[in-house]
This record gives structure tokens, C-alpha cells and sequence, in this order.
């Protein structure tokens, strides 16, 4: 069995030579750092296969300048002096004019720093960290919203719909958490929403229902939670044990968006709004192609992570392709002048509130609606129309 | 009021099954003298059979009970007779070696846990997961309103039933005196024709099924992934300090007075104190109480 599928393996690479499009000598050569082992290896693998689904198309069409692309996959392991490394290796050794790529914010920043020491072109594609592209990095791109506008959409749906005067915070004390958290205290005292409860927990409580108790006590409007997908599936169903009636539920991301949290939070997962990046019935040109062929492939929907790898190695084709040459100075230079439109939104690298070459862009609100993921903010790319308000826990069947 | 008295529910609910869990380790403390850092691991096990059991035939976590126990139990036996005996008579420089070889053991279960069942996470999404029963339905005109989660009630509710058939078991049969009798005195129960060496393997497995028994009553309130055994091993070890080390009884008022504690920490100081409170009662168990809840309840009886 172990032989026949190393044969098939064999075979299968030996047929994917011979019909790879018009025979060209050159092949383009590009190796990507990714968490492909440890704790982020979920998402590390699904980037993998994202990159390979926009390189089989990329050559099925021709490839780069003509050029066969071929991916080469470093497991950076979640460590960030491993990504450095990997780096290192590519710029130095490997001559790779362009980098790309790796999961975690701490990954990305070590990156960051070596390629922007060695003027080689960096893409950050889901490191969301604020200060990656705060450091006046002349050559450190990003492609996905940094953390202070990750809820961006939320936000606005909350000023516009819903017009809150009060919220409580619930977030998970991590590093993610607690910047989810206070960008949101910030904008609610922007938009006058008084904060009631700011409370913080430890990941993998197991009983929420004393912190819900105090939060009921306050009658917020809006409970926000930052949280990942077990504990936001245990908070979800513990505020409906207790029957807290808010006017919005409100997830900052991450574990609210994926369809594990309907699965384990069920009917208490209702009207739950959620702020994300990207969705797969999102109306960008090639997101729900992207979304169908990722499933035909490997059995479920990609998240925003995802679209993002996906898109990436398109910005990195657009920029080659327009640069003057294979320098890593004219393909920054073609980086920076890059405006062009992807499965996972609009790509334009600016210079603004503090940020050097991030990409800005607006951001999307899911509500479960019938126990699926609708988009419903903006409205301009909604699958659904928002439920607003929401019933009230006795009444619900 | 209303806050209190939800906190309390929720401190009472979350005690009873800290309690299940800290018997476990309380048992094999007592008897065996060591500490069995492999605890929170013998109960990630236990879940992932109600797990599975779920998801292939549909079973329901609570009846996994009477399917997860037997396993445990078994599992507990071989782990004492082929891995904790043979160490138990080495001569070595370190005096608690067999603790170290726990620590291992539970290292080796989550590890399998991991490459078998990767490191996501797991839920047996129960059809009553989400209903409770609340006052305000009972009595119109109440003056707040106070929730009981049905899950984490049914939860409770066998954990107590577990815990006194356990009391029974111990207090009244046969073996169960011979296991008491091996926990207080162990020369004297050998004098007594106390099968010593059977007994501890007994106890091992009891605590391995009882662990297994929790777990089964965890996962329709929890969820599971492979490396949570460390916590829930910490929770056994504080309760069994609380309790007064190899003490059922104790062990029981540990797990409560541990679980109000900490929801009564989470409501009124912040619920990111939680794991704090935890130290505290440990830390200050040390000092005022070393002999744990035992020695109370021992005063009181002398006082009598």
C-alpha cells in the first residue's frame, strides 16, 4: 500500500511535468515560510494548500513572464527565530527577490526585519499586529487590516443600526485579546458608548456564568467578546442559560466567525454578529470560485487565512510581472504602485495613520442567520439582510 | 441578591464535579502515597471514549459513563502492575521517582491523544446543551430570576450519586475497608491479612475510573483537545491539599469550598483572578491547614 501510493506520488509528479502548460526552460522558484507543524499547524496547512490551488491556476494560464512557478514550503513551526532563519535562507542562499508569506504576527515581524535590513520586498499576508508596518519599513508590505481595523465594519454597523449606549467587553488575556479589546473601548468612547464591564479571562474556563451574572446586572446593549472558538461557543450558551437580554451579541473575530462555533454553540449561536475579513459569500471577483474549489478539494470552506495566502501569490504575479526587472528594488518599486482587485478584496499598499505600505480596507460583518454565516455589512456586499433587533431568549422557540 | 445567589448556583454546580475529579487522586493519594500527576490525562482519555462514542453511535455522554469507567479502571490497573509496581521496588537516587514516572505518563497519553486524534477541538453538541430551567417560569411573580443549566445539574446530580456509591463502597463491603485500612495503616492491614499489593492496584484503577466517570460528566458542559489534561491535574492536586491529603470526605468539601471560591472570585474581583484565587486557597491551605479539611472534620468528632 506505502509503495503503491509512493509510485502514484511519483507519478503524479512525473505527469504534472509533461502537461504543465507551454514547455518553458525557466521555472520561478518560491519558498514560503508557513507553520506547518506545532500549534498553528491547522492554519499553517490551510495557506499550504491555498498557495497551491493560486499556483496551479497561475500555471495552468501561463505562468509568471512565462515562467513555470513552483512553491517550496519551509515549516517555520510557529517559532519566529525559525521563520528569521528561513528567511535568511531564502534571501541569502537562494537569491529570492520577493518574500512572502508565514501565519503568526511574531513570525511576521521577525521577517520583517530581515528583509527590510536586506531590501528584499517582504508581503505580510496574516500577521496582524499594528506594528508590523509602523516601522517606517520601507520594504514591508501588507495585505490584510492590522489589528485597530480588523472590527472596522463592526464598528460602523454598530454607530449606524444599532446606536449603543453602553457595552460590556469580554476578552481572553492574550496578546489578540486584549488589543481586540481595548481598540473597541476606544471606539466606543469615540462614538459615546459608555463601557460598563471590561473584563478579562483566562483561555479554557470552563464556567463563564459568574462573569455573565455581573455583566447581566449591568444591562449593557452590546456585549462584545474577544475570544476563541471554544470559548466563544461556552460564553454563547452560558448567556442563554442565564437569558442575558442585549440588544446585539457581538464576537471580535477569530473564534465567532468559523463554522465550529454554530456547530457547538447551536441555537444559542442565533443573531450573533461578528466582525471578519472575509467570507465565502463575499462578492469579490474569484472568492466564491476560490471558496468551491477549496471545498471540491479538501472537504470544507477555507476561512479568511485562506483567501488571504490565496490572493497573495496574485499580488506577488501582478508585482513581477509589472517590475522593470527581477531586482528586489524595481519589484518593490511595482509593489508599491500596486492597485488591483483579489478574491479576498481590493489591494492598494498606503501610507497613512502612522502605517507604511498597508493595505486599508473595509471590513465585513457576519450574522448567524438560520444557523449559517450570512454577510450583512456593509450592505453593499451583503448576502442577507441584517435581523436587528434581535428576539428575546424567552421568546424564542 | 440576584448575583449572589447565580454565583452561588454556578460555585455549588462547578464544586460538585471538582469534587468527582479530586476523589480520584485523593483515593490513589492515600493508598499509594504518590501523587498522580497523570490525572487530568486519565480524564482526557475518558472524554475522548464518550466523544467517539457520540460521534460513531450516538451514544449519550452521560450513559458513557458506564462504558468509560470499566475502560479507565482497566487502563488504571495495567498502568499500577506494569509501570508504577516495578518502579515502586527500584532502588534510586531520586526518593519520588514513581511521581516522576506519572508526570511521563501522562506526557505519553496526551502525546497518542495528539498524533490519534490531532489537536483540534472537540464537543459532543447534546441536544439539550443550551436549556435550563429557570425560576421565573415556576413562579410568576419571583423577584429575579435565577437559572439552572440542565446539562451542568444532570452533571452534578451523577457526580453526587457517583461520590455516594463510592462512600458506600468504601464504608461498608469488604474490600472497601481493606482499601481504607491499606490507606491508614499499611503494615497493620498487612498484619491484619490484607492483600496490600491487590488493593493498590484496585485503588488505582478506582481512581482512573472515577477521573474517566468525570470526564464523561465534563464534556457535555466542556470541550476537549489533547493537551487539557494539566489542568484539571492541577485542580486534583490543589483539592487534594484542601482535603488533607488522602481523605475522601475532605476531598468532597474541597472540591466545593474550590468551586465556590473561584465563581465567587470571578463575580465580585474579576474573573482573570480566577486562576489566583485557586493559588491562594492552596498556598494558604499549606500554611493555616496542612492537614487539609480532614483535620477539621477529625477535631470535630473528637469534640463530640
Amino acid at each position: 500500500m506505502k509503495r503503491l501510493s509512493v509510485m502514484m506520488f511519483m507519478l503524479s509528479i512525473v505527469c504534472g511535468a509533461a502537461f504543465a502548460g507551454p514547455a518553458t526552460a525557466e521555472t520561478l522558484e518560491l519558498g514560503i515560510p508557513l507553520p506547518l507543524t506545532g500549534a498553528q499547524a491547522k492554519f499553517g496547512e490551510m495557506e499550504m494548500r491555498s498557495y497551491q490551488i493560486a499556483m496551479e491556476e497561475i500555471n495552468a494560464k501561463g505562468g509568471i513572464k512565462g515562467m513555470t512557478v513552483s512553491l517550496n514550503f519551509e515549516d517555520g513551526q510557529g517559532k519566529p527565530e525559525i521563520s528569521r532563519a528561513i528567511a535568511e535562507k531564502l534571501i541569502d542562499v537562494k537569491k529570492q527577490p520577493i518574500i512572502f508569506g508565514d501565519y503568526s504576527s511574531s513570525c511576521s515581524k521577525a521577517i520583517a526585519a530581515v528583509a527590510n535590513e536586506r531590501k528584499v520586498p517582504y508581503l505580510v499576508v496574516t500577521g496582524a499586529d499594528d506594528a508590523i508596518t509602523q516601522q517606517n519599513y520601507e520594504y514591508v508590505f501588507r495585505m490584510n487590516p492590522s489589528n485597530a481595523y480588523y472590527a472596522a465594519g463592526l464598528g460602523s454597523f454598530l454607530s449606524q443600526v444599532v446606536k449603543p449606549t453602553s457595552i460590556a467587553i469580554l476578552y481572553e488575556s492574550s496578546d489578540f485579546g486584549t488589543s481586540g479589546a481595548d481598540e473597541m473601548e476606544k471606539y466606543g468612547e469615540k462614538i459615546g458608548m459608555k463601557v460598563v464591564v471590561k473584563e478579562k479571562y483566562e483561555k479554557g474556563a470552563v464556567d463563564f456564568k459568574p462573569i455573565l451574572t455581573k455583566v447581566k446586572a449591568q444591562k449593557p446593549d452590546v456585549i462584545y467578546m474577544v475570544s476563541y472558538v471554544m470559548d466563544a461557543s461556552l460564553l454563547m450558551k452560558q448567556i442563554k442559560e442565564l437569558r442575558i437580554e442585549a440588544k446585539l451579541f457581538a464576537g471580535g473575530a477569530a473564534g465567532f466567525a468559523i463554522p465550529e462555533f454554530i456547530n457547538n454553540a447551536k441555537d444559542a449561536a442565533e443573531y450573533v454578529v461578528t466582525a471578519t475579513l472575509w467570507s465565502t459569500q463575499v462578492n469579490y471577483p474569484g472568492a466564491k470560485e476560490f471558496a468551491e474549489k477549496y471545498k471540491a478539494k479538501f472537504g470544507d470552506y477555507p476561512s479568511y487565512h485562506g483567501a488571504e495566502a490565496y490572493s497573495a501569490l496574485y499580488i506577488v504575479k501582478d508585482a513581477i510581472e509589472r517590475s522593470k526587472s527581477m531586482d528586489p528594488a524595481d519589484i518593490r518599486a511595482a509593489m508599491k504602485a500596486t492597485k488591483m482587485m483579489t478574491a479576498f478584496g481590493p489591494i492598494h499598499f498606503a501610507d497613512k495613520d502612522g502605517y507604511q505600505n498597508q493595505n486599508f480596507m473595509e471590513t465585513l460583518v457576519l450574522q448567524v442567520i438560520n444557523g449559517k454565516h450570512e454577510t450583512i455589512w456593509p450592505e453593499s456586499t451583503a448576502s442577507a439582510k441584517y435581523v436587528y433587533p434581535i428576539p428575546k431568549w424567552r421568546d424564542r422557540k | 441578591m440576584e448575583s449572589f445567589l447565580q454565583t452561588l448556583i454556578a460555585g455549588v454546580l462547578l464544586g460538585g464535579l471538582y469534587a468527582l475529579i479530586g476523589i480520584g487522586m485523593t483515593l490513589i493519594m492515600g493508598v499509594m502515597k504518590i501523587i498522580n500527576l497523570a490525572h487530568g490525562e486519565l480524564m482526557m482519555v475518558g472524554m475522548y471514549i464518550a466523544f467517539w462514542m457520540f460521534t460513531l453511535f450516538g451514544i449519550d455522554p452521560y450513559l458513557s459513563v458506564f462504558i468509560a469507567s470499566p475502560i479507565l479502571f482497566f487502563l488504571g490497573i495495567l498502568i499500577q502492575r506494569f509501570l508504577i509496581n516495578p518502579v515502586l521496588k527500584v532502588d534510586s537516587i531520586l526518593p519520588e521517582n514513581q511521581v516522576i514516572l506519572t508526570v511521563g505518563i501522562g506526557m505519553v497519553l496526551a502525546n497518542l491523544a495528539t498524533i490519534f486524534f490531532k489537536s483540534d477541538y472537540r464537543a459532543t453538541p447534546v441536544s439539550y446543551g443550551t436549556s435550563a430551567w429557570y425560576l421565573s417560569d415556576y413562579w410568576e411573580s419571583a423577584p429575579f430570576d435565577l437559572s439552572l443549566s440542565v446539562p451542568w445539574t444532570v452533571s452534578f446530580v451523577i457526580a453526587v450519586a457517583i461520590t455516594i456509591a463510592l462512600w458506600f463502597f468504601l464504608s461498608k463491603t469488604d474490600s472497601g475497608k481493606s482499601i481504607r485500612a491499606t490507606a491508614q495503616d499499611l503494615d497493620a492491614a498487612l498484619l491484619m491479612g490484607v492483600n496490600v499489593k491487590l488493593m493498590r492496584v484496585v485503588t488505582f484503577g478506582l481512581g482512573s475510573a472515577l477521573v474517566g466517570a468525570a470526564g464523561c460528566l465534563f464534556i457535555p458542559i466542556y470541550y476537549l483537545f489533547p493537551s487539557m489534561g494539566g489542568q484539571f491535574t492541577l485542580i486534583a492536586f490543589v483539592i487534594t491539599i484542601l482535603g488533607g491529603l488522602g481523605s475522601t470526605n475532605g476531598a468532597i468539601f474541597g472540591g466545593l469550598i474550590l468551586g465556590i471560591f473561584e465563581s465567587m472570585t470571578a463575580t465580585y474581583v474579576g474573573m482573570g483572578w480566577a486562576p489566583v484565587g485557586r493559588f491562594l486557597i492552596f498556598v494558604a491551605a499549606l500554611i493555616f491547614l496542612p492537614g487539609g479539611m480532614a483535620s477539621l472534620l477529625k477535631k470535630k468528632r473528637i469534640g463530640k
